[in-house]
Formats: C-alpha cells, structure tokens, sequence
C-alpha cells in the first residue's frame, strides 16, 4: 500500500491553498516490484524479515489471499489485420485504442465492393463515400494513393461505381449522405449540432489511432489507402492474408496495464465524485464554512475499487465498456513449481466454447516465446500458455524521440508526399507502433541504422524494426505487450560473445545486463526475428547468420524445464508432466513452516533430483525440490502392477519415503452480536458428560499446540449468547443459563489422528477475536496413493510387499519400487529409462547428471554413451540391467532387470482424503432421501442409466429394494374413491381420507416419499394427481 | 468455576514476549503492539506414534 503526494488549491476568496502529502487512496504492490519493500533485498535480509528468497513474487496481496493478475494475451490494437470472415469474405480490421477512445473499424470486401463497418452507422458505408467526406473528391488521386497498377484499379471501379450510383461526388454530399446512416439515439439530441455529427465520427472515431489535428484528414486518408492496398494485394495473392494465431499479431497486458486502466477509471471516478458533493454543498442557501474542496475528497474509492478487483477478479472499466471476469486468481500453493508456474501462465481473451482448431494449435512463432509443452489438458489446451524461460514481455517506450529520430534518420515526412510518390517503387513506408510516419528510400540501411542505435544503447533495447520485403514496409515497434527474447548477436556468423566474456560471467565481473549493454546479446521480438538468420549453436553459423541462440532448451517454460530429456520423450508425456508437476508435494517455501494456509500439502524429506536440468538449478527447484529419488526395478512383481500401479517396498516407507504432512487451518470467531453480547470461550469441564472430548484444551478453552487431536474432540470451549438480538443492559452479567454451547469439533477421517500444530490469535476486520488453529497430520503411503514420474507416468500405489519379499541385485540393492515394464512401449518414454540410466551413473559416482532439453551438442545434458562408460567403470552393465535374485524363492531371476533410481513425485491425491462408504446415514429433510457427496457421508447414487441396466435385466425386486426400501419407504393412507392421499388417526386407529371425510376406502400402501412430496407440490399448483388402487 | 483459573500465556508472533489476555483484551502485544499472538505449547506428556 502506498500513499500518493497531492497538492490542491482551494480558491477561498483569491487565495490559492496547497496542501501536500494528502492521501487519496491506497493501491496494493506486487511483490517484488520496485515499491516493494522486499526489492532488491539479498537473501540474509528477506530470511531476516521471515520471507523466502526463492518465492517469485509477481502476486499481490489482498485481504489477506495471494492473488495474480494473470497476463492477457490480447490481439494487437492500431495494426491493420487482414483477414477473412466466416462467410469468406475478405475484411481488414483495425482495433484503435487511444487514452479517449476504443473503436473497431473493419473495412469488408462484399460481391467486389467495399465496404466500412463501424458501430456507429446502421449500415456498411462504401468506401468511395468515406474518401470524399474526408475531403478527396477525386477519384484519380484516391487510385494513385492505392497504387497505379490496374489490377488495383480493376478492383477498385466497383466500388467507385456503388458511389456514383448513390449519387454522391462532393465532401458536401457525402457528409449528408452519412448524416442519414449515423445511429440515432433514443433521445434525439443531433438536431442543434447535426451538422457536425458524421464528420466528428470521421474524425474521432473511425480509424481512432490515426489522430486528425484540424481537420486535417490527408494521415487518415493515406492509412485508408494503405489498408485498401493491402485488401486487394490479399485479394490477388492468397498468402497477404494475417494470421491472427501468428505470435507477433498478439499483445500481452500484464497487471501494471490492467491496474493502470482501473486507477484511471477510478481517479477519474472519484474526480467527479468530488465535484458532485461540492456542487450539493453549493446549492444549499445557508453555508455556515467557507468552501474547502479538500474535505471532499472521498479517500476510499481507489482503495475499494482496486481492492475489490483484485480479489474477484472482475474488471469493470465503464468508460471502455469492459467487463472482464476471472482476471486474477488464488496463488496456487500445491508446490513451488506450481507458484512459479502460476506467474507465467497467460490466459486467452477469447471465448473457449468454439470449435476452431486454430487459435489452439501450436504456433512456429511460439518458438522461444511460449512453452510448446506447458498447456492444460481438455478445455482450455492450446489457449490457456505459458511463457518460455528467457521471455521478455515489453512495456510502453516512449515515442517522441524515436519518431524524431527517424524523421533525421531520412524518413519522408508523410504530409509532403503526393498520393503519387506514396508507393513509388524502391522506398518502404515506415510504420511506427501502427502509425504511417513516411517512407524511406534505403530501408536496409535504416533499419541497419536503427538497430545499431538500439545496440549501443541510445534507444530502447525493446524496440524492434522489421522489414516486412512483401508489404515494402518497415515496421518500428516501441508499445508495450510485445513478447520478445534475448540472442546472441554474431557478425558474419560469428558470435560476438567470446571465450574470455563467459569467464568474466563466471568469475562475476559480468552480468546478463553488461551482455546487453556490450550490444553482445540483444531483445528480438517475434516479427524482428523474420529479418533474422538465427543459428542454434555458434558451429552450425554460416555467414549469413545474424544472430546465435544462447541455449536450446529456454524454448521450454519452467514446469516443462523440469523434465529430464524431454526431447527423447513422446510430445503429451511433457504436457502431462507439466500439469502434474503443480501437484506434486513437496517444499513450498523456506518459510513454509510460518505460513497459515487453509491447506498446505509437504513432502517430510524432500530431496533433490539426481538427475537435474539447468532449468531445475536456474529456478530453484533443486532448493526446493517436489520428489524423491526412488530405486525402480522395471519388472513384474505379483498382479498388483498392472494398469500402471507401483508396487512399494514396506521397508522404504519406514524409512520415509512418499512420507507427506497435510496441515488444514481451522478458524474460529468470537463474534460480537449487535445488541452488545458476544461469544464466550470459557474454562473446560474437567470431569462429567463431554469431558474426554475436551482433554486437549487448555484452562483458556483453546486446544493446546502440540496436543493429539481424535474425530469429534473439542478444540474451542465457545459458547454464545441466546438472546442475539434484543439489546441486553449488563452484557457482562449474563447468567450461564443466557448462553447455549457453540463448541467445535474436529472433523477428521476416523481412526487418524492428527496433532494442533499451532494456534494463533488475532482479531478480524470487525474487531472481533479470531482463533486460528493449523491441525497437522503425518501420512505415509497407502494403497491407492498417487505418484508420478517426471514423464508423465502417473500409477498409484498397488500393494505394499514387505522388503523380504522383494527382489534384490548382488550388491544388495533392493528397490523402493517395483515398475510393470508395459508402461513402456506404448508411451515411449524414452527420457525416463535415461534418467534411470544417468541417476545410476550418478550414485555411482557421485556426481549430479544434467538432462537439459536438446542439451547434449552443447553439455548440458549427458549421452547414453558416457552414461554407459561410467556404469561399465563402477561394475553395472552398460544397459543399466542387474542380475536380480527373487526375494520370494532366493534364485535368480531368469531375466536382468533394469534397474535404477527415478525422481518419483508424490501427488496430492490421496485415498484418505476421497474413501467413501456408506451403509446408512444422514438424509435430506425435505425429500428424506440420502444425502449427497462424500463431505455430508452420502450415499450412492443408482442413477438412471444403472436403473435402465436392471429393467433390461428384469430385476424388478432390486429396482424396488433400492430406489424405495433402501432410500425413502414412506406408509401412507390412499382413498380408493377419490384417490387422494388421506391420513392416519391414532385415535380411531383407522385411515381417514381428508376430501371424503370418512374412512371406508381407505388402503395403505407404501411409497417413496418424495412420491408423496410431489403429489403434494402438484396439488399446490393446482394439479390433481390421483392414485388409482389395483390388485397387484 | 471453583478455583482462580491461572492464566495462560501467548507468545507475540514478532518479538517473542509473553502476555496474559483477560476476557475482552484486545489481542495485541503489550511489548511491540504486534496484533498475532500464538499460544505456547502444550506442557503435558505427549506420547506420538511413530509410524
């Protein structure tokens, strides 16, 4: 939170006052960022202040709850999209946004002619129309802005023809040919200033990005052009058309954006806010004070409206009519990787429910930028990304200086251009961030210009220049939400970064930074990187190469980063891996311990992997790690491994492995009641009816820290008043009678016991005590526990077989876990069984191996080969294969068997946390039917489809046996005369039926009550339904 | 209630004094005025189960 210096004026009588240091409000910071107080902090200083140097930050803070903006991947606004609609016709979109005003011009191609579709006009306005109300009547110079090809001008004449058809050849009369077609509003206000209403759309709103000063129309005029060009170059030539899937047509909004668009929009709120209690104090005849406008300034408009925000997640911008939902999200906390991950995820802008393959397929654009393998499975696959482990997403540079800096770099100025001169051939236009700035005649050479001002630093080292060879246009870009990405800059193929630059890295005299400022390494965006020639590694440069890349494996994001040999495994398994490795338990931070999450899962002795990546040592995971290495045996053992079940070595878990805490928050209140009274938490009873159930307190009703704590024991002695609303004199006396018991029980699976880790007091929003107890329970592995591999191979637990019983090498070596070898061949996993192989080696050795993505050529990842040889030196086969004997029998098994430590995860889910059974319990009151779901011990559902099993199977006395004795049996008194329900009296002991006031018809008969309830909220609706009674 | 409950003590959650709440206190440190304040471990026999 931040308060804002604000000076004000207050015009008493002439006086200017000015006050400093008011506050207007309090915006939340990101953590980690420049106003955080954890910025720039080393690592002593953040454990000092209790905060974890590995934590990313990037989240906010709000009531409490971690939130993150997630980052919006967006279509970029001011540029020229052509593409086609879902009739197929040819439109070329532009979405102008300035600091006033969003609109979308989009220009169609409908049956040869074209058209303008702008939100203010009823209907398509045909271009021609458009040009002239801008002030070119001629229809020869509009064709030789465009181009005097004539195939241009052959596709132009329809259009021109549709403008002379309506009648219209001057500015005159199309302005009052547009007057007839601009939207009427509801209450007419158009006629005083009639005049002025389509040219202030022409100026104002159409084609908004291109600012028009005084009337000045030729900019826009020249952009029209540009556009139409573009159209027909798409018309004739198929491949002109814009991809919109294409990574460099994309922008992403990251929170500064989205948190700026809502403080403005609040500002500006509470601006005017402001000025309407200060216009209501003026109308009021009889002020006794002078007028101080700073008395209205209302602080809490941008506090509440960030804040509310920021927790729902709902972007409510009224003057850019956006509503957006689901904008932030809860910082997941299943492990680091996950938090980490969480930051980098960029959500979609556009709806999920269409069918197209597009939007969702993997983009050759992607490469570098966004991770190919880290995306949701199902629903959200393709939209929902992630970003690579170098991305770079750009924040607005300035724009003043560049486009001075192109004017005398030799840029033509647009206004002295003739329509005649704009596409002259050997000259590119120059578009800056959307924006025609002119043209130039050597574009290579200024772009080459440019960019060696960008490496030495006197521009911004985000801004990109592309020459676009097809369209003869170069494109600057300086806006922001442009993803790019760092490369080595080599000249004539040679890479500028030297052998004696990587030692002043590593000794530390260097840092990325100085690689920047050297104009060794530089930022490319998507579109610059087509000019490029980028090598992969510096040996495979040819002289035309501009640029080398710094690793390979940066192309994969932070949760894919994790996977050893990814490149040797099948393409899914990677995406698998990256959605489990978020539920992987393990460390969450090194303040872990200090934290009160409602619901922490840890790893009791996390270890690192054998076998690491560089990405893994880069973020942190080999800190932090999510796993155990675990000796596998891929074999066969008993029949509990089939359908890729594990089965695990009794003696293993004894030691600790898969062994996990779960700690869930229980929240107590003390809650103040209107008429004064207030909850109570008071002494236990030592001795009588609830006192076991109250052992673990302590004298001040609260359950003690370190206490175990059973199902159903009471861990706060509260109690709360009966009388809630009617104002009571003496709260303080109230009797003991005045106050009913309002314990709470812990409710935990049966037969577990679980232990009060720690119990925090503190007090709430509303003042009130709040008791905050963290219960911890210690679990190991059970039957039907989930684990996975870094690959995607998830199984849960099959059986667990006592270490005897277990297969063992010569060397003594018993695995932890025992593998069916099917797992194999259909999921070509390859990168596990190297893993296998080179954790083997690393146990032997004694050395960490590295499996880095495409790392081999460059040595962050080890060959089979050198694997092989290491083994081959300690005594192992070279195919990581060991004569096995059979723990059963003591013979050798008849085959070898492959055999080595894998980096096994642990997932969250567990059998305790979803077993369910029930035989009977709770039902609903009002149909009184079982109740539903695990969480109220519910029963299971006999659905529809298992009801038409047994009807097809005739078994007519289980259908009645479940859905009537088993569920809701219910005895009632049925009129065989009116066929009404009737009732019981046990005074006459007989059936009464209520319509026919006698009991002579009456027959019981039993039905399922909420047969019964129906007929009853039929009759409430006017519905008679009658039973008619027959001999069954 | 029969005998003078003895009062039980909480830990401050920043600079570790020990304070006594009464009924009705505000729940803040009376050394640092840090508003956490955690309860002090249990000093009975715990017997857990190593399993």
């Amino acid at each position: 939170m931040v308060s804002i210096e604000y000076t004000k004026g207050s015009h008493g009588d002439i006086t200017v006052a000015t006050k400093k240091d008011v506050i207007i409000g309090r915006l939340p910071i990101m953590l980690r960022s420049r106003c955080c107080v954890l910025n720039l902090r080393d690592e002593a200083e953040l454990a000092r202040l209790g905060e974890c140097p590995l934590d990313p930050g990037g989240y906010f803070v709000v009531k409490g709850t971690e939130k993150v903006i997630l980052i919006q991947e967006q279509l970029s606004k001011n540029r020229i999209i052509i593409d086609k609609d879902s009739k197929g016709h040819l439109i070329a979109s532009v979405t102008s946004s300035t600091d006033a005003i969003k609109s979308k011009t989009v220009f169609i191609l409908d049956k040869e002619k074209i058209r303008v579709v702008l939100n203010q006009f009823i209907k398509p306005i045909p271009i021609m129309v458009i040009m002239k109300a801008m002030g070119i009547e001629s229809d020869q110079e509009v064709v030789q802005m465009i181009g005097r090809d004539p195939r241009y001008g052959v596709l132009l004449l329809p259009s021109i023809q549709e403008c002379v058809e309506e009648n219209v050849y001057t500015q005159q009369q199309a302005l009052e040919y547009l007057e007839t077609k601009v939207k009427r509003f509801s209450f007419s206000y158009g006629s005083v200033e009639k005049e002025g209403r389509a040219l202030s759309i022409i100026r104002d709103v159409f084609l908004a990005n291109v600012l028009v000063r005084d009337l000045h129309f030729r900019p826009k005029c020249i952009y029209v052009a540009v556009i139409l060009r573009r159209m027909m170059e798409a018309v004739l030539n198929k491949d002109a058309i814009d991809d919109k899937d294409y990574v460099g047509n994309k922008r992403l909004e990251l929170s500064g954006q989205m948190i700026s668009l809502l403080f403005e929009d609040l500002f500006k709120t509470m601006n005017s806010e402001v000025k309407k209690s200060t216009d209501n104090l003026l109308e009021k005849s009889s002020r006794s004070s002078k007028l101080d406008i700073s008395q209205h300034l209302a602080r809490d408009i941008i506090t509440h409206g960030l804040e509310r925000a920021i927790s729902t997640g709902n972007w409510d911008v009224k003057r850019f009519k956006m509503h957006r939902k689901g904008m932030t999200q809860v910082v997941l906390r299943l492990s680091f990787i996950a938090t980490v991950g969480h930051m980098t995820r960029i959500l979609p802008q556009f709806e999920k429910s269409r069918k197209v393959s597009g939007p969702r397929a993997l983009q050759p654009s992607q490469w570098g930028m966004l991770c190919p393998c880290d995306t949701p499975e199902g629903e959200a696959c393709g939209l929902v990304k992630n970003l690579s482990l170098m991305t770079h997403v750009t924040t607005d540079d300035e724009e003043g200086p560049l486009i001075s800096l192109c004017h005398s770099l030799g840029v033509e100025d647009l206004e002295l251009l003739s329509g005649e001169e704009l596409h002259a051939p050997n000259s590119f236009l120059v578009m800056f961030n959307g924006l025609i700035l002119g043209k130039h005649r050597k574009p290579q050479h200024f772009a080459t210009a440019l960019r060696k001002l960008r490496r030495a630093g006197i521009i911004g080292e985000f801004v990109s220049v592309f020459v676009n060879e097809k369209q003869k246009c170069i494109y600057i870009a300086s806006d922001g939400g442009r993803v790019c990405r760092p490369l080595v800059i080599a000249d004539k193929g040679i890479s500028r970064v030297k052998e004696h630059h990587m030692k002043e890295l590593k000794v530390g005299i260097r840092t990325f930074n100085d690689f920047l400022r050297d104009g060794l390494i530089e930022y490319l965006d998507v579109n610059e990187q087509n000019n490029a020639l980028i090598a992969l590694y510096e040996g495979e440069a040819v002289p035309e190469t501009t640029h080398v890349e710094i690793e390979p494996f940066t192309i994969l994001g932070v949760c894919a980063g994790l996977i050893p040999f990814p490149h040797h495994n099948q393409s899914p398994r990677n995406t698998y891996q990256c959605a489990m490795g978020k539920q992987a338990m393990g460390n969450i931070a090194y303040n872990q311990l200090c934290r009160m999450d409602s619901l922490l899962y840890l790893l009791v002795y996390p270890q690192r992997p054998l076998l690491t990546t560089r990405t893994i040592e880069l973020v942190g995971y080999d800190k932090l790690g999510a796993g155990q290495n675990a000796t596998v045996a891929v074999m066969s053992y008993s029949g509990y491994d089939i359908e890729d079940a594990i089965v695990m070595n009794k003696s293993s878990l004894d030691r600790g492995f898969g062994r996990c805490i779960v700690t869930k928050k229980l929240t107590a209140i003390n809650q103040k009641y209107a008429n004064n009274t207030m909850d109570r938490i008071i002494r236990p009873q030592r001795v009588g009816r609830d006192a076991e159930r109250m052992q673990i307190l302590d004298d001040d009703g609260l359950a003690a820290p370190g206490e175990i704590i059973r199902p159903y024991d009471i861990y706060i002695n509260k109690q709360s008043p009966i009388n809630k609303e009617i104002s009571v004199h003496s709260p303080a006396g109230l009797p003991d009678s005045a106050y009913k018991s309002a314990i709470q029980t812990y409710k935990g699976p049966r037969g577990e016991t679980a232990v009060v880790d720690r119990v925090a007091l503190t007090s709430d929003k509303d003042n009130n005590l709040c008791i905050k107890f963290l219960i911890r329970h210690t679990r190991r592995p059970e039957l039907g526990d989930k684990f996975s591999s870094r690959h995607g191979q998830k199984g849960v637990c099959g059986t667990i077989i006592q270490q005897e019983d277990f297969p063992f090498s010569e060397r003594g070596i018993c695995p932890d876990l025992i593998m069916n070898p099917h797992g194999f061949p259909s999921r070509m996993t390859i990168g596990k069984m190297i893993e296998l192989l080179g954790g083997k080696a690393g146990v032997s050795c004694g050395r960490f191996h590295y499996g880095s993505a495409f790392g081999e050529p460059s040595g962050h990842a080890d060959r089979v080969e050198v694997i092989s040889e290491t083994l081959v030196k300690h005594g192992f086969s070279y195919s990581g294969k060991d004569f096995i004997y059979s723990g059963i029998t003591g013979s050798p098994l008849q085959a070898y068997i492959f055999m080595g430590p894998i980096y096994y995860q642990k997932l969250k889910h567990m059998v305790l946390d979803k077993m369910h059974a029930r035989a009977s319990g709770p039902r609903v009151m009002l149909t009184r039917q079982p109740t539903e779901g695990r969480s109220r011990d519910g029963g299971l559902r006999l659905g529809e489809m298992e009801r038409d099993c047994l009807i097809a199977y005739g078994a007519s006395m289980l259908i009645y046996e479940r859905l009537m004795v088993s569920s809701d049996p219910f005895e009632v008194q049925v009129c065989r005369a009116c066929g009404l329900l009737g009732y019981y009296n046990y005074k006459l002991k007989a059936g009464i039926c209520s319509t026919c006031k006698n009991g002579d018809n009456i027959s019981t008969m039993k039905l399922p009550y909420a047969c019964k309830l129906l007929f009853q909220e039929l009759q409430s609706m006017n519905i008679v339904p009658r039973l008619k009674l027959a001999e069954a | 209630m029969d005998s003078q409950p003895e009062p039980v003590s909480y830990i401050c959650g920043d600079c570790g004094m020990e304070n006594t709440l009464k009924p009705g206190d505000v729940i803040q440190c009376r050394e640092c005025g840090y508003r956490i304040l955690y309860k002090k471990r249990t000093r009975r026999i715990v017997q857990y189960e190593a399993r």
